[in-house]
């Protein structure tokens, strides 16, 4: 019951619908630098993670306590936003859901999806539940991301996976003809979804930016908490 | 012993294994000449490392007991305790940091804030033991200071501040140029004896200014004088800095970071100049004590000579002339001949033979003063416990003690060892809170608890070496526990009739799931059960908790209530209702679905990068969960939850997967509901032991 009660409270779910990305798709989160990429792509995480899905979460900056406490902020939220629940249940579900993500942090330079891979195959080769999501935070789209897009996509079509990624764009930049900030143009085509936040007044505004027939579609969200703004 | 305990210091050298506690602690004896050659802790000459006294420390290159051992530098006196870096033995850090005033964390330049350093530093936090960082082995490859002064920052949330910068690294290690002083040293001679003070090198200069500026600007918010003088642009003198760092350590607000290597000689008298003047004196430090006489009310001790005695009691070893207590004196003092008490049990002993250790040698001393650490002969105790002087009852606060989650049989092979095992698990148990000892009533065979495999394992060994006590031993086991995840009634009567008095009472009431251990509530009204039966059936609940009625693995988190039951006039007893309480207990539980919780164990991998994939899989067979994976360099670290009943072994299979490159470390987590399938196996084994038996 509590998983259906968050599902529908949460914003990702009210913003994209339940229509999750189809597997060995690519979606992203776009924004400028402190707007709150990372606390969207948890909420995408966590609506997965109420699915009963397992989901990895890559970072390149972030330490394994930081993505944990990520997480369990975001839940958190999710939970206050139903109104009362009891504390024992919400744990009880906090402990089922947390051992379901796996958060990874690597640098930049090392990032390398043969490390991923070799925990894929083992998974696979002991038979245990595979991870349907990765969410990749932190990677530099400002430089020529094409080689770790390709290897990637290859992984996200042999695991049946799909990937999350977030986007810094610049506060200076403008977007470009289609409509996209300068680095979703360049790979536009190999995302499936797509969406951009920029803050408005003391909100901030989800803009979907590709998704099917919902792109240009627009919501306000709560800066502290994520959640769609009353 | 100084009676000045400005010039005194007890201080602690803790890390994760491996990081060179042991070696540090040999460098330091040889340059306060305590020592006069270097042993490596597994060097070639075979001798060990001088602090390594018992023969299996030296054997397998690890510290086992905490030695302490007395040195001076500069005419002043410093206690040191050489603690063990595996988690395994962490109540002996603990004790450790129970009587110490400061601590010089040892953190390895290359693999950085491992998981034991972050054990080892959640129980100074625990005690409020200030501490200096070391930067280790700043001559091997991948070394960089840099990068641990940020973990620092990051993982353990310290304030760690430069306060030296490498010359050269890896093995262009050449010295290491002084923040404070600005002076570049190098250490001379064939065992680094000679500090040679001289200039920073040019390359270096500009870093250096940058790094003090630094250094200087994070220390400026604990002295007024010292951000004065920066703010009027007055010169910055050593005093002002040291006075500075001093306040900021022993307030826990900064912790500055030393570098060097232990092994190559380099940077160690720096070090020492440091524990002296940036660690806390006795007199620096508040102790408490809890007064009984005055409701527990807490007392702070001051280290004053003239004051009652307080000192306690914080490790035993059996020597070649009987127990040998190790005591730290917080007030008054301990003489040859002076009476105190031991406030646990009141018990009236007088001091006999004092002496101070110098690792496996001895000195005799007359006195004990305040503030200082040494051990005495001949008095029977535990650990833990507390001498006072005759007239006051303080007893210090108890240590955090943790229960023990594996277990092994041992059974002797000849009565010989018999007699030698059982005088040497009394000396473990008294030695070790958390070793502990029972005989299992239904098959008699003796068995042994404690934290890890290798835990039991050097206590075995030990028994075998110290003791000549041969003993086979059996599987190790887990210390299952049972509980159950709904509430149940019973209503149950207990009646006999079979000649003579009879036995009669009724029980009626629930059991339901509780938090704690075990809770009984009483909510019988109108003497349906009269009150003086009442404790004989809690009596009866409660001994059904030591033993579940299925799998015969202790029960934890009940709560019964009794609501209504009836007796008889002439055939109800205590007997019969403690009967009754356990056929009502066996009732409730068996209707309240219990299940059988696992201990689980939190393990951290340390791995190079190319072995990621598979220790991840190795841990996917092992039913465990990876929590994360963070890299670090060249390595990685994985952490995990793993049930302990699935890492038997492991070490040797991590060894095989990774060439040896990996390490991994293991410490108690939680316990969680075991899986259906596992517990069936779990039933399954234990009925064919039964068969057995």
């Amino acid at each position: 019951m509590l998983r259906k009660d968050l599902i529908q409270k949460s914003p990702v779910v009210q913003i994209l619908g339940n229509d999750y990305m189809e597997k060995g798709q690519f979606g992203a989160v776009i924004s400028r630098a402190g707007v709150g990429k990372t606390q969207f792509l948890v909420q995408i995480a966590i609506s997965w993670l109420l699915e009963g899905k397992k989901v990895i979460h890559i970072s390149l900056y972030d330490t394994i306590d930081k993505i944990n406490l990520r997480y369990k902020d975001g839940y958190t939220n999710l939970i206050d936003s139903v109104g009362y629940i009891d504390p024992q249940k919400a744990t009880r579900l906090w402990d089922d859901l947390a051992p379901c993500k796996f958060g990874i942090t690597c640098h930049e330079n090392t990032f390398s999806s043969k490390n991923i891979r070799d925990y894929l195959v083992s998974l696979r080769k002991n038979s245990l539940e595979m991870p349907s999501m990765i969410v990749v935070d932190g990677l530099d789209f400002d430089r020529d991301c094409s080689v770790v897009l390709d290897k990637l996509s290859e992984l996200a079509s042999e695991f049946s996976l799909a990937i999350w990624f977030s986007m810094k764009s610049h506060r200076e930049e403008a977007f470009t003809d289609k409509g996209f900030p300068i680095q979703l143009d360049k790979v536009q085509s190999r995302f499936a979804k797509a969406v951009y936040l920029q803050p408005k007044e003391d909100k901030i505004e989800v803009v979907i930016l590709k998704d099917g027939e919902k792109a240009n579609e627009r919501q306000l969200i709560e800066p502290a908490t994520m959640m769609l703004a009353r | 012993m100084l009676k000045d305990l400005k010039r005194v210091r007890n201080i602690g050298i803790s890390a994760h294994i491996d990081s060179g506690k042991t070696t540090l602690t040999e460098r330091i004896l040889f340059y306060t000449n305590r020592i006069h050659q270097i042993h490596e802790v597994k060097g070639k000459d075979g001798a060990g490392a001088v602090m390594d006294s018992m023969d299996l420390e030296r054997e397998r290159g690890i510290t086992i007991a905490s030695a302490a051992t007395h040195c001076e530098w500069n005419k002043n006196d410093i206690n040191i305790i050489d603690t063990p870096g595996h988690v395994d033995f962490t109540v002996e850090v603990e004790r450790s940091l129970r009587v110490l005033d400061g601590v010089i964390l040892v953190l390895c330049s290359v693999s950085g804030v491992q998981s034991q350093s972050i054990t080892v530093d959640q129980q100074m936090k625990r005690y409020q033991v200030p501490c200096i960082a070391f930067v280790n082995k700043c001559d091997r490859s991948g070394a960089n200071p840099y990068r641990v002064a940020k973990q620092l920052r990051d993982k353990l949330g310290h304030n760690s501040v430069l306060m030296q910068i490498p010359i050269g690294l890896e093995d262009k290690l050449k010295g290491v140029v002084d923040l404070i002083s600005m002076k570049a040293l190098y250490f001379e001679g064939d065992n680094g004896e000679d500090v040679i003070v001289k200039e920073i090198p040019k390359e270096l200069e500009d870093e250096a200014a940058e790094r003090r500026e630094e250094m200087i600007d994070a220390v400026s918010m604990y002295s007024d004088e010292l951000t004065e003088a920066i703010l009027e642009e007055k010169e910055i003198t050593e005093a002002m800095v040291i006075s500075a760092v001093r306040r900021g350590t022993i307030s826990r607000e900064m912790t500055p970071v030393f570098m060097g290597s232990a092994y190559k000689n380099t940077a160690v008298q720096p070090l020492l100049d440091a524990v002296l003047k940036f660690l806390p004196a006795p007199i620096d430090i508040n102790n408490e004590a809890i007064d009984h006489d005055r409701n527990g009310e807490s007392i702070i001790l001051t280290s004053d000579f003239d004051k009652p005695t307080v000192a306690l009691a914080f490790k035993l070893e059996d020597g070649q002339y009987g127990q040998l207590t190790y005591i730290r004196v917080y007030q008054g003092g301990l003489k040859k001949g002076d009476t105190i008490i031991n406030s646990r049990d009141g018990k009236k002993v007088k001091v006999g033979r004092l002496i101070r250790m110098h690792a496996a040698e001895m000195e005799d001393i007359d006195e004990i003063p305040a503030g200082h650490i040494g051990a005495m002969f001949g008095i029977d105790c535990a650990s833990g416990d507390t001498f006072v002087s005759p007239g006051i009852n303080y007893s210090m606060i108890a240590m955090h003690v943790m229960e023990p989650v594996i277990s092994l049989s041992i059974i002797p092979v000849d009565n010989k060892s018999q007699i030698n095992m059982s005088k040497a698990l009394n000396r473990f148990t008294k030695e070790d809170p958390t070793f502990r000892t029972y005989v299992d009533k239904e098959t008699s065979e003796t068995i042994i608890q404690g934290m890890g495999e290798l835990h039991l394992e050097v206590y075995v060994e030990r028994m075998k070496r110290e003791y000549k006590a041969e003993v086979i031993t059996g599987q190790p086991r887990v210390a299952y526990r049972e509980t159950i995840t709904q509430k149940a009634e019973f209503n149950y009567t207990h009646k006999k009739q079979t000649g003579g008095a009879g036995q009669y009472g009724r029980v009626s009431g629930f059991v339901e799931p509780f938090d704690g251990e075990f809770e009984f509530v009483n909510k019988v009204t109108g003497g349906r059960i009269p009150t003086n039966y009442i404790p004989a059936c809690e009596k009866g609940f409660t001994g059904c908790m030591e033993k579940g009625p299925k799998l015969e693995f202790p029960i934890t988190g009940v709560r019964v209530t009794l609501m209504d039951g009836a007796y008889h006039a002439v055939d109800s007893s205590d007997m019969a209702f403690q009967a009754a309480a356990r056929g009502g207990f066996l009732e409730g539980y068996l209707k309240a679905k219990p299940v059988i919780h696992e201990p689980i164990m939190k393990v951290v991998i340390e791995t190079p990068n190319e072995f990621q994939g598979s220790c991840m899989g190795l841990i996917n067979q092992r039913r465990g969960i990876i929590l994360g994976s963070q890299e670090e360099g060249v390595m990685s670290a994985i952490e995990s939850q793993v049930p302990l009943s699935e890492m038997f072994g492991f070490s040797t299979i991590l060894r095989s997967a990774t060439q040896g490159k990996a390490q991994f470390t293991m410490e108690f987590s939680s316990y969680k509901q075991v899986p259906q399938s596992v517990a069936d196996a779990i039933i399954k084994a234990k009925e064919e032991d039964k068969k057995k038996k």
